[in-house]
């Protein structure tokens, strides 16, 4: 007995100093590489998280910037921008015009480029099934019901669709997904856009309602028909099958890089002031064009005590920042609207 | 009051006539400080809900408590509490009415019923229950009793009594107000369970023995004595309870589905005052946006104080009738 106890003190004691040694130089190291340059501290959308965070070691070893990213969601990116408890906010819907009020002297910038994904869960039934537009915005409404409707299966000829139930999953917290989404459906239907419209959160008519988009894919995989959204990299990465949807030139295309790009060269550009870009719905000259594309966006404050380190790092992620952009499927945002971020991020000043 | 006040003056004066010792201040400092601050915390929590609330007071005033409307797309915003007021009261009315017998139950079991050597095994697991953070709950409601309801609960229910309207068509997905409830039940079981257990070993040993000396059997000593001489600290425990599932978001918003409308039916989605402010306020899109949420915690902080105030009524009086402070 005595000696199984000393063998007690013994292990705890090598546990101790274990301990200790870990903590000694973990706290060694970081204190080595906030010693060599400056931390910047960004909070916000989900969607370009992955991306952010292929930046963090190439910043390092570039300029020695520490990069600490929060992915708490597009509505808290902005809200902590506008608190300035960050350095930089990002987020996929742009500011509404009560948001930019509220950040007092904040900037837009969009600086990364990708699509939703419709997703669905149909055993039995192929991925990328086709879909259009108007479709697409009656099932949302709860107006087409089931599987086999005739219209669904105009699209869809030889692909033997069940009687199955549609169940409507949709995000239940606010998001630039939802946004995205909506943007879409409000320029395809004017049913849409009259009773529903677009926004971060919309009065859904059908459907129930997940948190984040891990809860509505969950949702989706455990419902037979069930129908919801996500980003293309979320749904890629966890295997849905997703809509192949049709353009206005009739063609059908898939949320992949090539779809994402016809779409985002498309001739849009950013609103003047607020750099608000929408690509949704492209026009009949870009064939291989995704619909359902959108840019998200970097906030800063233009009035900044690190805006020499803001600037650099802003034209960094915009230029040589998107070249990581393509295997996590973001598409590098496009020349035209390079120029205009460029010019906003001169904005900033200390 | 008043007679509180009187023991503790006499306690506080020292008995034999010497000055307030240092210790004694201290405490009395302490103590009066805390709760002071206590008193002073609940104020503020109220101002600063009428002051975030004002955009939206100013713009619906009192009607926007039972008005059914949500729409928070900029351009056609308008807002309004119904759907999630009548979500509140049909959530954790009926999660109570499923959880209240359950727990009295157990509580029986495990002070009169149970052998011995499973009460201490029995107890300290429904305690545990107690203590599962709400957003295990939460995921439980998702992933297993969400599609367990959906697919065998809720048609049979549906079948055998569908003529009665709350028991409509069964869900889409496992989402609902129904799996709401039984999650919220799952939360509310061990608060009175655990409250009610301990009243019943309250209950003095002699007045059950007598009882069963008459010739009474077991359930109706329970009914005649127990019961009568637990009434208010169950009712007590329930309204806790109650409470628990009123003020619920995080669990809540997981299961319940959203939607701004009023359905009989619990099969349908729904929100209510807590879920929907734990989903939309970050990054709620307007100054009226966040202004009608605060305006939702408003609703909340006075329907939990009335249900605070309501159960100390009901303890106080049962209190009184019974003639002992005993609850």
């Amino acid at each position: 007995m005595p000696k199984y106890r000393s063998f007690i003190r013994r292990t705890a004691l090598v546990g101790v100093v274990a301990v200790l040694a870990v903590t000694a130089a973990g706290t060694a190291g970081a204190s080595r590489s906030t010693k060599s340059g400056t931390t910047l501290s960004g909070a916000g959308s989900t969607f370009v998280a992955p991306l952010v965070a292929q930046w963090v070691n190439p910043l390092g070893s570039a300029y020695g910037y520490e990069l600490q990213y929060s992915a708490i969601g597009s509505g808290g990116g902005v809200a902590a921008v506008t608190a300035r408890t960050v350095d930089f906010g990002a987020s996929d819907a742009p500011l509404t015009s009560d948001q930019f009020k509220a950040c007092n002297g904040c900037v837009q910038i969009p600086w990364a480029l990708s699509a939703t994904a419709i997703i669905y869960n149909l055993p039995g039934v192929k991925n990328l099934i086709k879909m259009n537009g108007p479709t697409l915005a009656k099932i949302f409404m709860g107006q087409i019901t089931a599987w086999n409707d005739p219209a669904i299966q105009k699209l869809n000829k030889g692909v033997s669709l069940p009687s199955t139930k549609i169940a409507i999953i949709h995000r239940s917290d606010n998001s630039g997904t939802t946004y995205n989404l909506t943007d879409y459906l409000s320029s395809v239907s004017p049913a849409w856009q009259s009773q529903l419209g677009k926004g971060v959160a919309v009065n859904w008519p059908v459907g129930s309602g997940q948190r984040g988009s891990a809860g509505v894919a969950a949702a989706v995989q455990q419902t037979v028909g069930g129908i919801g959204y996500a980003d293309v990299a979320y749904s890629l990465g966890n295997h849905l099958k997703f809509f192949a949807m049709q353009n206005r030139s009739g063609k059908y295309a898939t949320p992949g890089l090539k779809g994402i790009l016809a779409a985002a060269t498309s001739d849009q550009k950013p609103t003047p002031g607020t750099n608000e870009l929408s690509i949704v719905n492209p026009p009949k000259k870009y064939p291989l064009a995704y619909p359902i594309s959108t840019f998200t966006y970097v906030i800063v404050p233009t009035r900044s005590p690190k805006a020499p380190d803001l600037r650099k790092f802003l034209f960094w992620a915009v230029t040589k920042g998107q070249t990581f952009g393509p295997k996590l499927l973001f598409e590098p945002i496009p020349k035209s609207v390079l120029v205009v971020a460029e010019k906003t991020i001169r904005k900033i000043q200390s | 009051m008043s007679s509180a006040e009187l023991t503790v003056e006499s306690t506080r004066r020292p008995i034999s006539g010497r000055r307030v010792r240092f210790g004694d201040l201290l405490l009395q400092v302490v103590a009066g400080t805390a709760a002071a601050g206590a008193t002073v915390l609940v104020g503020l929590v109220a101002w600063k809900l009428v002051d975030g609330a004002r955009p939206s007071l100013a713009k619906y005033g009192l009607p926007f408590v039972w008005h059914v409307a949500w729409n928070p797309v900029i351009g056609r915003e308008i807002y309004g509490a119904g759907s999630f007021l009548f979500g509140t009261a049909i959530t954790s009315l009926l999660a109570l009415l499923i959880a209240a017998p359950l727990a009295i139950a157990i509580a029986l079991y495990l002070t009169e019923l149970a052998p011995r050597f499973l009460r201490g095994p029995v107890t300290a697991l429904v305690e545990t229950l107690a203590a599962v953070p709400s957003v295990l709950i939460g995921f439980l409601g998702i992933l297993v009793l969400g599609p367990f309801l959906q697919k065998h609960i809720e048609p049979a229910l549906h079948s055998a009594l569908g003529f009665i309207p709350i028991f409509g068509s069964p869900s889409t997905s496992g989402s609902s107000i129904f799996t709401a409830i039984v999650v919220l039940a799952i939360m509310i079981l061990p608060i009175v369970s655990s409250i009610s257990r301990e009243l019943f070993l309250a209950v003095p040993r002699d007045l059950k023995e007598g009882a069963l000396a008459l010739g009474t059997t077991r359930w109706e000593m329970v009914r005649g004595v127990m019961f009568p001489y637990a009434r208010g600290g169950i009712s007590a425990a329930l309204i806790l309870g109650l409470g628990r599932a009123v003020g619920e978001a995080i669990a809540v918003t997981q299961v319940i589905g959203g939607g701004v409308f009023i359905h009989w039916n619990i099969f349908s989605t729904g929100d209510t005052l807590g879920s929907k402010i734990a989903a939309s306020y970050q990054g709620a899109t307007s100054k009226l946006e966040v202004g009608s949420l605060i305006y939702l915690g408003l609703i909340l902080l006075v329907f939990s104080l009335v249900m605070s105030v309501t159960a100390q009524v009901i303890v106080r009086r049962v209190a009184r009738r019974q003639g002992t402070g005993h609850v």
